[in-house]
């Protein structure tokens, strides 16, 4: 009997499938080997590095937070109040008022004795036009800069506000609303200095000309670094300071909390050993800030901008033939709250899948291309064929065997053990996931808690991951078809306050 | 006797239904089944390994509970508390240690031993004096330097540098022989240790490994040996321009900048000039730094001179040296920059040592010719409330 095109179509696709899942199955325990080389040797570094004795030195580079509110009148107090007993010796906290229709900036002012002045703005990067820039004239609040400026719609129009005010050559990139751990600054600007001229050759006898021997260095310069993120969605929270970490209680933050710890912990640190980390996180970065203006600050139009600014960022490196890392620490930073309910998280995720779609477009000439080295062989392949792809395979293949046990062609016994080889794989991989975590961060107080997470893992497959897929799509068709985004507030509860 | 190979025919290969039926399976599906067991199992692994870890931890909680009082109440009671070493009466090698006290069944254990070392030296760190040198004296007569010392000749480099942390904490002298070789380490954290440990813990040549480092000493590392330097007593300052003009290791150079503003050796002055010739822009913009700091008069007009050459990053540190010198030498240079500059970070630095040097006629007749950015820069640098 000859077989038909679609026959033909049908073993192409199912073996084309085979391979892509392979590859990413591969990838992943790769990532796991990787990452849990990274997470023992941070171990080993955290278990005598005294970070409290370092961060009143006079020689730590300064760092410029800057975090963007809108409408956040009926936490900001606390917010701010956090952000300013970092344990650092030079900081300045810059919170952008991002034309607030609440009482945020009235709260602010009268808070913290705030007084407008005279100050020298240069817009190095653009954004909507500031109003005002107040600084306080009590010492207590001397680390303290508001900018107030027009609405931009989008935390990027801000965030670039926020680097134009800023002093320092650092900034600290996170929403005003996260809790941030108090020793974050020094742990974070620890990279950006251990990395400095860590390779160093000597070559020949001292030049007769300058006495020096001339070295040859192999400067790689630290460009951004991340930190674990976390959902505190059920933590106990005592003045801006989390006192008991809780897993989720609802289903959503709970799912978010595990997919976080898999991504920071085991992909991240994983993609941080190779010098290949595809993002830094908005709600958790400290960037360079003189490559991060060289490359335009963040993009007001894009949806990643997170993502879409360390990408401009590497490619100005690679551009400009400047050796450079990401890095990653596994340690929890900061403590975020996670969209509670299946409406807010799935704005949410659409708006990631448009946005993955759209650096995908706008960043297309990086794509297998050796001139960007790692970033155009390594970070955007996996990025569009893993993460951009990935939904649309998946889809295709439910169809495809949809369509193939209808017509009786399958067989049930492979293709049941084929399913379940891939579930408890992936099952696996989140277990794994939590026991790096568990080695480098003891959050949960009990160990029912943490194999109360590990069970998420099993439900995940069935339950979050279809939803993710189907919001990855949806971002796309957005995408696609011009949709236009409403930048909606993520309604978030508030930390320390009852739930209503 | 039963004949136990009766039913076996050689020509009949055994056969296991189950091995068979996988036997049977496509290949594809044979490594499925395979990692349906490896995932399996590491999943069960992984979770018993879980528990066990919290277990151990929660097990050494329950010992640290126990074991915490009780030396903390030994160490009370034998030292702390004790009259003669609270006024200072007696010196603490003479004065009478019940060390058997100390030598009790459960510090025989390794790890046992290991809490009873770092209470020492948590109590040892809050205590200067008598108390802290009969502390000192536990330490030793305990024995306790030598397991300190067995961790330094390990292999694993964290078991060293734990070895090491635990002596230099105890002020337990090392010597050159052993902790030289490491200041020079390729491994960073080793090498960062023993830099930190031979500062303080050599009598009389603290800084001799500044001349044997090739390694470079990175910012990471600058700031904790920083932290050393400045915090250790009775350290035997060299003039730190020694390393300055001779050394060929750029990164202590560079530190040796730091140290030199810290300590204010201005003698260091000539030494500094000498790397405004040098062709690294960042060294160069330091000693510029340097010089600004310790306000190096003798050096402004070269500054001046050599402006116009030099990269951005030098060009702003000439422009907060010469507002740091304060001489007023410069008013002129500086309102010329302010005025005619295109940069804004120049403008900016220009206005500030203008704010410093220049009259206040100056400052008046400046803001009212300048333009509406230059009034904003001069209000800006003249505003007590902004500090950066």
């Amino acid at each position: 009997m000859s077989k038909s095109i679609w026959d033909y179509i049908g073993s192409f696709f199912q073996g084309g499938v085979f391979v892509y899942g392979m590859v990413m199955l591969l990838t992943y325990a790769l990532l796991a080997v990787l990452s849990f080389i990274a997470v023992n040797r941070f171990r080993k570094k955290e278990q005598y590095t005294d970070y409290r004795k370092l961060t009143s030195s006079p020689l730590a580079p300064g760092i410029s937070v800057i975090a963007p509110a809108f409408n956040e009148g009926v936490t900001i107090i606390q917010n701010v109040r956090s952000l300013l007993t970092l344990n650092y010796a030079r900081y300045e906290v810059i919170i952008i008022n991002d034309g607030s229709t609440d009482d945020t900036l009235e709260k602010l002012v009268t808070e913290f004795d705030l007084v407008p002045i005279d100050f020298a703005y240069n817009e190095k990067i653009k954004s909507k036009p500031v109003r005002r820039i107040f600084r306080s004239t009590n010492t207590a609040y001397e680390k303290l800069m508001v900018v107030d400026k027009e609405n931009g719609k989008s935390k990027a129009d801000a965030s670039n506000a926020g680097i134009n005010a800023s002093s320092f050559d650092y900034f600290l990139c996170t929403d005003v609303d996260c809790i941030i751990e108090k020793d974050t600054l020094i742990k974070m600007i620890q990279p950006f200095m251990a990395e400095e001229g860590k390779k160093i050759q000597e070559v020949g006898e001292p030049c007769p000309e300058c006495g020096y021997v001339h070295i040859v260095e192999d400067k790689r310069r630290v460009i951004a670094t991340g930190a674990t993120l976390r959902i505190a969605n059920s933590s106990d929270i005592e003045e801006g300071v989390l006192v008991r970490m809780r897993p989720p209680k609802a289903l959503f933050p709970r799912f978010q909390e595990m997919e976080y710890i898999r991504s920071y912990v085991l992909g991240k640190m994983g993609w941080s050993m190779i010098n290949s980390v595809p993002n830094v996180s908005g709600g958790l970065g400290l960037f360079d800030k003189e490559i991060a203006i060289k490359a335009g600050g963040y993009d007001p139009l894009s949806f990643g901008e997170d993502m879409d600014l360390v990408t401009r960022m590497c490619a100005y490196m690679r551009d400009n033939k400047q050796k450079y890392a990401i890095r990653y620490i596994p340690s929890t930073q900061c403590w975020t709250e996670g969209p509670p309910n299946l409406k807010i998280f799935g704005r949410q995720r659409t708006r990631w899948g448009r946005g993955l779609m759209q650096i995908m477009a706008i960043h297309k000439k990086i794509l297998f291309n050796p001139r960007y080295g790692r970033l155009g062989l390594i970070v955007f392949p996996y990025n569009f064929l893993f993460e951009f792809l990935a939904p649309i395979i998946e889809v295709l293949g439910i169809i495809y065997y949809i369509y193939i046990i209808i017509t009786g062609q399958i067989n049930a016994q492979n293709a049941l053990l084929l399913l379940l080889f891939v579930y408890l794989y992936s099952v696996m991989i989140t277990t794994i996931a939590l026991f790096w975590d568990q080695i480098v961060n003891r959050n949960y107080k009990t160990w029912i808690e943490v194999f109360g997470l590990s069970l998420m893992a099993f439900l995940e497959p069935i339950i979050y991951h279809p939803l993710i897929v189907f919001f990855a799509l949806k971002g796309y068709y957005n995408f696609i078809t011009g949709r236009k985004h409403v930048w909606g507030n993520m309604q978030r509860q508030g930390f320390g306050r009852p739930k209503k | 006797m039963p004949d136990i190979f009766a039913d076996f025919s050689p020509e009949e290969p055994v056969r296991i239904p189950l091995l068979d039926s996988f036997l049977e399976l496509p290949v594809i599906i044979q490594i499925a089944v395979i990692f349906i067991f490896i995932s399996s199992a590491s999943i069960v692994f992984i979770q018993v390994r879980i528990w066990f870890t919290r277990y151990k931890g929660h097990r050494m909680q329950k010992r640290l509970a126990v074991l915490l009082p009780l030396i903390d109440n030994l160490i009370s009671e034998h030292i702390i508390l004790r009259n003669d070493v609270m006024n200072n009466s007696v010196h603490a090698d003479n004065a009478d240690l019940d060390i058997d006290a100390f030598r009790l069944r459960e510090f025989r254990k390794k790890g046992n031993k290991q809490i009873l070392i770092d209470r020492l030296i948590s109590y040892r760190k809050g205590f200067s004096g008598s108390t802290g040198a009969l502390l000192r004296r536990l330490y030793l007569e305990l024995d306790l330097d030598k397991v300190s010392f067995k961790k330094m000749k390990r292999s694993q480099w964290n078991t060293k540098v734990r070895g090491i942390r635990e002596l230099t904490d105890m002020d337990i002298s090392i010597s050159d022989v052993n902790i030289l070789p490491l200041t020079n380490s390729k491994r960073n954290e080793l090498r960062s240790e023993a830099r930190n440990a031979y500062i303080k813990l050599s009598k009389n040549e603290p800084f001799k490994f500044f001349d044997i480092s090739t390694e470079p000493l990175l910012k990471w590392d600058q700031i904790e040996l920083f932290k050393t330097i400045t915090t250790t007593e009775n350290i035997a300052l060299p003039s730190f321009a020694r390393w300055v003009t001779y050394s060929s290791n750029k990164s202590i150079v560079s530190f040796c900048l730091k140290l030199i503003v810290h300590y204010n050796q201005i003698d260091a002055g000539p030494a500094v000039v000498k790397l405004l010739d040098n062709k690294d822009h960042v060294l160069r913009a330091e000693a510029i730094n340097c010089l600004g700091k310790l306000k190096y008069e003798e050096v402004e007009q070269q500054l001046l001179h050599i402006y116009s050459n030099q990269p951005l990053n030098c060009q702003l540190e000439i422009l907060k040296a010469i507002g740091r010198m304060e001489t007023r030498h410069s008013v002129l240079f500086l309102k010329q920059e302010f005025l005619y500059s295109t940069d804004f970070d120049i403008r900016k630095n220009a206005a500030r040592s203008l704010v410093r040097n220049a009259p206040k006629a100056l400052i008046e007749e400046l803001m009212a010719s300048s333009s509406e950015d230059g009034q904003l820069i001069l209000k800006h640098s003249m505003n007590p409330l902004i500090k950066y």
